[in-house]
């Protein structure tokens, strides 16, 4: 058990690695984040002068070693734009957009967890499919223009709710935690679904349905364990997934968190947050994605020694 | 925002009793999916013939007609006309075009490198697996709007950076679902069989692997195609889509959106041109799913 | 079947206590602040050298400058640290007679130290701005001969110093203090600034607001109405005018498009009149316009083949006007005497375009691509940008739309990559001092990558402007480098965008001024 999990360690790290290099290229390929610091009359030896003070004018490599060698202790460098340290900026966002998607996963338990056990109960009939749609309706729609729907009616003509940004409590979190959790339900409430229909269908519980005895509690239990552990995997995965992809939902409920300073630093060619944020994106999500794996590892041994 | 993230492609929690023989849970055919599906892509079909007017003639004078039905309207534009004055029933029509054939395009990429590299790490095994695994979850812990973004903005937003940006990432999870199933079926009978029988490795997992994990691929590509199409209207919003002066759905949403209250159509029809594509997509990818393969619930 | 029941009453019951913690609509509290949304911040630095002149709008609140101005931008001994200022005959010495009793936030005076000690760093290494170029060529030196005394030296005669370091222009004639700096370093300071300003920081979460409040007593506002000023980022117009709605903002930005509803519902609306110019210009190839552009009547059929009219009242909802002078910044035109008169407005003759090109030999059009990007001040860019090309493609000329962001279409224009294609910005209209700073970079071929005019007349109407003392003399050379524009077609000018603000029931007065880059937040808060 534990060379596999020192195993992947080592992989994630090398994938780490190679990513690092990805988006350093990347990063410095989006152009001149000078451009737009500089005001329109900057001159040439303007533009040199601040490449030399910030440190651009050096050699690729030897930018990219420093990067690595400072991002190993933590230190992402300052960013260009703001100049400051990307480390405090990233303290600053991060939080915000944990908590955004913990108040999302929520919100999506609490819809995917009625519908799911009614499609479960109800399989095959109106209902199923009515829970199935509703489900499906909020993968298929763009987020953006939900959210700015959510903004007009519910929090600009009807005033029900504040529009976003997390100043107002715990109010501010409803509209963007819906958008982003809406999002998210169909998949949840499939796995539900077709977890508790295994054992609902099963011999056992129809031999025992044919014998007319009630459904024991006993299944019942067994059912919803059985449902949960991919649930629970996969709302493990998913927020990671939310923590880093919230651009869009960050844009328009004005919430300063990670999917926001990427886009300011991805529109603003500030290289070190680009880096920053990738790289912490990545390691979410691999952190995520090996705790995932070693809790399979735990309940199936079969796939400790297949990866 | 991912459809759905695949978990590790490892085999799902095993259920030792075994799988219960159900009838296909669709039963019937899903009329209104197919219906939709069908609709739209003849639409983008015959789009040239279909729309009344040229999509990018603009007429300032004419701009935020109602559709035809509303005050203000006129039977010269049937769903009324955009910011510049552009007939929006024509830029739907065209639109269809646009936004199926990325959504399309993307996920036949997507699929064809990723099933390759699933059904090799899958067959091999061992390093190369450990390797291939590596990079794809290098791949999909890559944000795929971020790529996007950064795209278009090194070299400008166009259809192909939209399709390259999102195929280059959508591949891993293609790739996470058929090593799984490869690996389920690598223990199988037939398959050590055929080995014994001394058949090479392109043959076995041509003839034997492939064919076997079709049923997945069909329906992983079936629900993508939404999931496509819903990230290009997103990444239009961020500035980073498909650029104007080209119809597509979700550029004109995103074009659309400040006017959600004073002039819905705008962004409202090809909002629910999207809804209707996606929704049918989506609803006919649950349909395969239950009926060629209960297994997959993961997905 | 009870245990599905209870399960799907237990989420019920969760939704419910989640409804229920939700507070009731705003607007019922009265609110002692002040809350301003703007779309975005343009850097996130609080300090003068690093942020410059794109946010003016709050540094202005924290920091005192050394020669303040009215809201209207006439220079004003009372609005500033310096009472009084004058020159030597030869205009080379600067006197600045400094206020007495002027504390920073820290408790600190200031003096004439900290005066001096502010326009070296405004001038040092660390400077951004873009502005503090001309600062370092024309001061020799600065003197202390008392704490409440400057004296600027400089290198040539000159009476560009007071315009310099007020409001009217950038940052750099904002006062900071020296003791605290010089203890704390740059850097703490740029993240907790002390200023000398009627606002002192209190806090600044980066992508969302920066926060001030109200100094007592303070020279010059005394004790103002809102105890705390706070400035938010909302990116998205929607959510501005919902914040609005909801009582959650007082002022905000607003898009020309959407004034009309929010004025229907009894917002009241400031305009910034000519807040801006939008001009278009051909990128120059290394020698200067490229073919076809160098015929001057491919440059005229381009300009009259559009409708400036349609272009204001439908693509700018009616709060634009047309402009005649490319580059034309008109909140100079009082004071250098340009009068522009009917005959020099452009009319809308495509007719007369087909025609010109036709005579330049171009019967069959030809083609150019355009950048379409979108600008703060500008969210009708794309849109904008679209539009005009209809209009050229009406003509014959064939527009490739090759839509960037600002920074990739920036690139290609100082790079001189793609000479002929067209560009566009909506320039922030400014007194004539910083008029001329931008006719010194955008029309004036020595500054190499900004011109977009090359014209030998024009630039040595230019570079005697610098030289001269007398303002008759200046004023004479800015009219006709701008008429000479003109009447050369060097660039395209579009129109001049009214900005909108909109403001809550209860604002009261407020006048946003006529300053590059400010909208006098301070006289709004001091209520007065």
């Amino acid at each position: 058990m534990i060379r596999f999990v020192l195993s992947r360690l080592l992989q994630s790290l090398v994938a780490l690695a190679i990513l690092s290099v990805v988006v350093f290229a990347l990063a410095r390929a989006t152009g001149d984040p000078l451009q737009l610091i500089l005001p329109m009359s900057a001159t040439p030896e303007d533009y040199a002068e601040a490449r030399r003070y910030l440190g651009l004018d050096r050699p690729y490599v030897e930018q990219y070693l420093s990067f690595v060698g400072r991002a190993v202790t933590g230190d992402f460098g300052m960013s260009i734009r703001a100049r400051r340290p990307v480390v405090e900026l990233l303290q600053e966002r991060l939080p915000n957009s944990i908590r955004l998607a913990a108040f999302a996963m929520a919100i999506t338990l609490s819809i995917a967890f009625p519908l799911g056990v009614i499609a479960a109960v109800r399989k095959g009939t109106g209902i199923d499919r009515l829970a199935q749609v509703i489900a499906v309706l909020g993968q298929s729609l763009p987020t953006f223009w939900v959210s700015i729907v959510l903004v007009e009616v519910v929090a600009g003509r009807l005033q029900w709710l504040p529009a976003g940004s997390n100043e107002a409590g715990l109010a501010s979190y409803v509209l963007p935690g819906f958008t982003l959790g809406w999002f998210v339900v169909a998949g949840m409430m499939r796995l539900l679904r077709s977890g508790m229909l295994e054992v609902l269908d099963s011999e056992y519980v129809k031999l025992a349905r044919v014998k007319g005895v009630l459904e024991p509690r006993v299944v019942w239990m067994h059912a919803l364990k059985n449902a949960l552990i991919p649930v629970v995997t996969f709302a493990g995965i998913y927020f990671s997934i939310l923590v880093t992809t919230a651009i869009v939902v960050e844009t328009v409920f004005a919430w300063p968190g990670l999917g926001r300073l990427a886009y300011e630093g991805i529109s603003s060619r500030d290289y070190p947050v680009i880096q920053a944020v990738v790289l912490t994106t990545a390691v979410i999500v691999a952190l995520v994605n090996l705790s995932v794996d070693c809790l399979y590892a735990v309940i199936d041994p079969r796939i400790r020694h297949a990866g | 925002m991912p459809a759905e993230p695949v978990t590790t492609g490892a085999l799902p929690v095993p259920d030792v009793q075994a799988q219960p023989a159900r009838e296909a849970r669709g039963g019937r055919l899903p009329y209104f999916s197919l219906g939709i599906v069908a609709l739209f892509v003849l639409v983008a079909i015959l789009a040239p013939l279909l729309s009344p007017a040229d999509p990018a003639d603009q007429s300032l004078r004419n701009r935020f007609r109602p559709p035809v039905w509303m005050e203000g309207g006129t039977a010269k534009h049937l769903l009324g006309t955009d910011r510049l004055g552009r007939d929006m029933l024509s830029r739907i029509i065209w639109g269809s075009r646009v936004s199926l054939a990325a959504g399309v395009i993307t996920v036949l990429i997507a699929t064809a490198f990723g099933a390759s590299v699933g059904l090799v790490a899958g067959y091999y095994g061992g390093r190369v697996d450990a390797v291939l695994m590596r990079v794809t979850d290098a791949t999909m812990s890559f944000p795929v709007i971020l790529l996007a973004l950064i795209l278009a903005v090194t070299v400008g937003p166009s259809f192909t950076n939209v399709v390259v940006a999102i195929a280059v990432i959508l591949w891993a999870r293609f790739a996470r679902v058929i090593r799984g199933q490869v690996l389920t079926l690598m223990g199988l009978d037939f398959i050590a069989q055929a080995r014994i029988a001394g058949a090479g490795a392109w043959r076995i997992i041509t003839r034997h692997l492939f064919p076997n994990t079709l049923n997945t691929l069909v329906v992983l590509l079936t629900l993508q195609i939404g999931y496509v199409i819903i990230v290009e209207a997103s990444l239009s919003f961020l500035g980073a889509g498909i650029p104007p002066p080209t119809p597509a759905w979700g550029s004109m949403i995103a074009e659309g959106r400040e006017f959600v209250t004073s002039a819905w159509w705008v962004s409202g029809l090809p909002g629910l041109a999207i809804l209707l594509v996606v929704l049918a997509f989506n609803l006919l990818g649950d349909w395969l799913r239950d009926t060629l393969d209960p297994k997959l619930r993961q997905l | 079947m009870t245990r599905a029941k209870r399960i799907v009453r237990g989420c019920l019951l969760f939704l419910t206590v989640l409804a229920l913690l939700m507070p009731g609509p705003a607007g019922a509290q009265a609110k002692p602040d002040l809350t301003i949304a703007l779309s975005s911040f343009a850097t996130e630095s609080l300090d003068p050298p690093v942020a410059g002149h794109l946010v003016k709008y709050y540094l202005s609140l924290m920091f005192d400058y050394l020669v303040g101005t009215t809201p209207d931008g006439q220079l004003s001994p009372n609005a500033g640290v310096a009472t009084k200022w004058e020159s030597s005959a030869d205009h080379k010495r600067w006197t600045f007679t400094l206020r007495k009793g002027v504390k920073f936030h820290n408790g600190d005076d200031l003096t004439s130290e900290d005066v001096k000690f502010s326009l070296e760093r405004a001038a040092g290494k660390r400077s951004t701005t873009g502005y503090a170029g001309p600062l370092r060529t024309l001061v020799a030196s600065i003197e202390t001969p008392a704490p409440d005394r400057v004296v600027i030296v400089t290198k040539d005669p000159t009476l560009i110093i007071p315009n310099y370091l007020s409001r009217a222009l950038s940052s750099e004639g904002m006062i900071v203090p020296k003791k605290y700096i010089e203890s704390v370093g740059d850097d703490a300071f740029a993240r907790k600034p002390v200023g000398s300003g009627p606002y002192k920081f209190v806090e600044q979460i980066t992508g969302s607001h920066v926060r001030l409040t109200a100094v007592d007593n303070h020279w010059r506002l005394g004790t103002p109405k809102y105890k705390t000023v706070t400035i938010r980022a909302v990116p998205e117009e929607t959510t501005r005018i919902a914040l609005l709605r909801r009582g959650e903002v007082d002022v905000t930005e607003i898009s020309r498009e959407r004034v009309g509803e929010v004025e229907k519902e009894g917002y009241p609306v400031h305009f910034r009149k000519e807040e801006a110019i939008l001009s278009m210009w051909w990128i120059l190839g290394p020698d200067g316009m490229v073919a076809p552009m160098k015929d001057k009547r491919v440059r005229e059929a381009m300009n009259v083949a559009l409708d400036r009219n349609e272009i204001a009242q439908s693509i700018f909802a009616g709060r634009a006007e047309p402009a005649a002078i490319p580059l034309g910044l008109s909140w100079s035109f009082k004071e250098i005497g340009l009068k522009v008169t009917p005959d020099m407005m452009y009319p809308y003759d495509p007719a007369r375009a087909k025609k010109l090109l036709a005579d330049a030999g171009l019967a069959n059009g030809f083609s150019l691509d355009a950048y379409a990007y979108q600008l703060p001040g500008l969210p009708e860019g794309k849109a904008f940008a679209e539009a005009v090309s209809g209009y050229w493609e009406k003509v014959g000329i064939k527009i490739k739309l090759i839509p960037v962001d600002y920074p990739a279409f920036r690139k290609n224009w100082v790079d001189r990559k793609t000479p002929g294609s067209i560009g566009y910005f909506n320039i922030a209209n400014r007194d004539w001092m910083g008029t001329f700073a931008l006719l010194e970079k955008m029309a004036y071929s020595p500054s190499k990558p900004n011109d977009t005019v090359n014209d030998a007349e024009v630039d040595g109407m230019i570079s005697q402007v610098a030289k001269q003392t007398d303002r008759e003399k200046i004023n004479t050379l800015m009219r006709n480098s701008f008429l000479r524009i003109r009447s050369e077609h060097l660039g395209m000018p579009i129109v001049y965008l009214h900005s909108p603000y909109a403001t809550s029931k209860k604002l009261g007065k407020w006048n946003p001024g006529s300053v590059m880059y400010d909208l006098f937040f301070d006289e709004l808060a001091s209520g007065k």
